[in-house]
């Protein structure tokens, strides 16, 4: 009797609950093997979390086109979860654009204008007002005064807490505005860019997508399919920054590269940055 | 004639040694060439002459014999175009160990990466609080910075004549929290206490100095 019973629950194809292991990430990352096995991740920081609890984000895939969710992960709410100031991301832009920005524009002063060295008519006594030369600034076709020289800088450096927080506010937005997505790893079935513009497609990550990774070569399909796609971008974590997270639409990153991430800028919001916070000098190494 | 000889064996005399000097300048010349030569490529790792290995000018390295062409003085017309030297035996014999006893006395002296936790103590002789557990169960929070420091400053503008109490890194709710410590400080002081309140910003900025009384009312609190 009752093994009739078990078999007829059997027959009905009852879901099982997917199976929910919960490990450290201490622990070497154990891969979720089925599409029902998800891992959820419970991190142990350096610097815990004092009072806002950690965000948490889906890790998604890059091997199918429809999104699969791999598991659950933490991430530290001092830089996934800090206040979105706009004020510090606009710093951030200006002082990106200007740090390499050489204005070319130039123009000639009274004495770089062509001719202009003999007076042009005589001081008293002809009824017209006095002047000296036809090149000065007075003059149409004269020269310009006080005009732009040409090879001005506009370098300057931003505070460095100002770019920490920065990054951090940044990513916050991005994160809270679902613009930041974790990823396994960067694997692609194939190297054809439509694959990868039907998966940005379907899953409405926006026209443009910023890859961050963790390694500065990504693997070939993955190389290979944004190569061609000027909207899809790969860039390892050393690069990141305020601007390129602002350009794209999408950030991606992978799960290292947002563990790294999370590392760097904890032991930053956490040491003694007194070296980092003087003054630059040009000369500095 | 005998002044004549005289000066000619003073001459001689002198010719002698300005021959010499040549010979000395030429050879300390050689000399420079060859230690430089020998030294390069030893002294890439070295780096500094303070760190030279027992004073060594040769920085505890020895030509092998297949190197001893470079020994032979050749001129080189730049610095950057004499080659370095190869075959490079080591001079003195080491051993490299890992994790070794001394290595914490080193360690000792290393400056902290980040800056470490609090020692839990009973009482601290500076006076420091540290926070309490239960302040993590209030609607609102006050952060510490990462010196262990309550976050409240005072700051003070238009020489002196402004004065305005700055409270840092809140976080929750920051409009009850407003409230709570306008109402402590009125009942404190028997006046009405002005505050501003920035959102994004995460601070709340009380006008008048009241450092003392708002750390008092955080160590109150369990921040």
């Amino acid at each position: 009797m009752t093994s009739a019973l078990i078999s007829a629950i059997r027959r009905l194809h009852i879901a099982v609950t997917p199976q929910i292991r919960v490990y450290s990430s201490n622990v070497a990352a154990t891969t979720s093997a089925g599409s029902n096995s998800l891992s959820i991740t419970k991190k142990e920081w350096a610097f815990q979390p004092q009072y806002t609890k950690p965000r948490e984000v889906w890790i998604e895939n890059l091997d199918t086109i429809e999104e699969q969710k791999l598991g659950l992960f933490e991430l530290h709410p001092s830089v996934y979860a800090a206040p979105p100031r706009l004020d510090i991301i606009n710093q951030n832009v200006v002082w990106q654009r200007k740090i390499r920005f050489v204005s070319w524009a130039h123009t000639k002063t009274r004495a770089e204008v062509r001719g202009g060295g003999k007076k042009p008519w005589p001081q008293k006594g002809t009824g017209r007002a006095r002047h000296g030369s036809i090149r000065s600034p007075l003059w149409r076709g004269g020269g310009i005064a006080h005009g732009p020289r040409s090879g001005k800088s506009h370098f300057f450096m931003l505070p460095f807490h100002v770019r920490i927080h920065g990054l951090t506010t940044t990513l916050s937005s991005k994160l809270a505005q679902d613009d930041l997505h974790i990823v396994k790893d960067l694997e692609l079935p194939t190297d054809e860019p439509e694959f990868l513009a039907e998966l940005v497609e379907k899953r409405n990550w926006g026209p443009s997508v910023l890859i961050v990774d963790d390694t500065d070569y990504a693997p070939r399909n993955i190389t290979a399919a944004t190569d061609s796609l000027a909207h899809i971008n790969i860039m390892p974590v050393y690069g990141l920054n305020v601007y390129s997270m602002l350009k794209h639409d999408t950030l991606v990153l992978t799960l290292s590269a947002a563990e790294k991430i999370e590392e760097r800028l904890l032991h930053w919001l956490h040491a003694d940055t007194r070296a980092q916070s003087r003054e630059y000098k040009v000369n500095q190494v | 004639m005998t002044a004549g000889v005289r000066h000619n064996v003073s001459f001689e005399t002198n010719n002698i040694v300005l021959i010499a000097l040549v010979a000395i300048l030429y050879s300390l010349f050689k000399m420079a060439t060859v230690w430089r030569s020998q030294c390069a490529f030893a002294r890439l790792f070295a780096g500094k002459t303070g760190q030279i290995l027992n004073n060594a000018t040769d920085l505890g390295t020895k030509l092998g014999p297949g190197s001893q062409s470079a020994i032979l003085a050749k001129k080189y017309s730049n610095y950057a175009h004499s080659p370095f030297v190869t075959k490079i035996k080591e001079q003195y014999d080491y051993e490299i160990v890992k994790n070794p006893p001394e290595w914490g006395y080193v360690q000792r002296l290393l400056p902290f990466d980040t800056i470490p936790a609090v020692t839990p103590k009973d009482s601290y002789p500076s006076g420091w609080v540290p926070p309490k557990e239960e302040a993590k169960t209030l609607p609102f929070f006050l952060c510490r910075t990462r010196n262990h420091e309550i976050p409240i400053y005072l700051q003070i503008t238009y020489r002196g004549i402004r004065k305005i109490t700055k409270i840092k890194r809140i976080e929750g709710d920051i409009w009850l929290l407003n409230d709570e410590i306008k109402s402590y400080l009125k009942e404190k002081n028997n006046r009405y206490v002005e505050t501003r309140v920035q959102e994004v910003g995460r601070f709340i900025e009380v006008k008048g100095d009241y450092v003392n009384q708002l750390v008092d009312w955080a160590h109150s609190k369990g921040f």
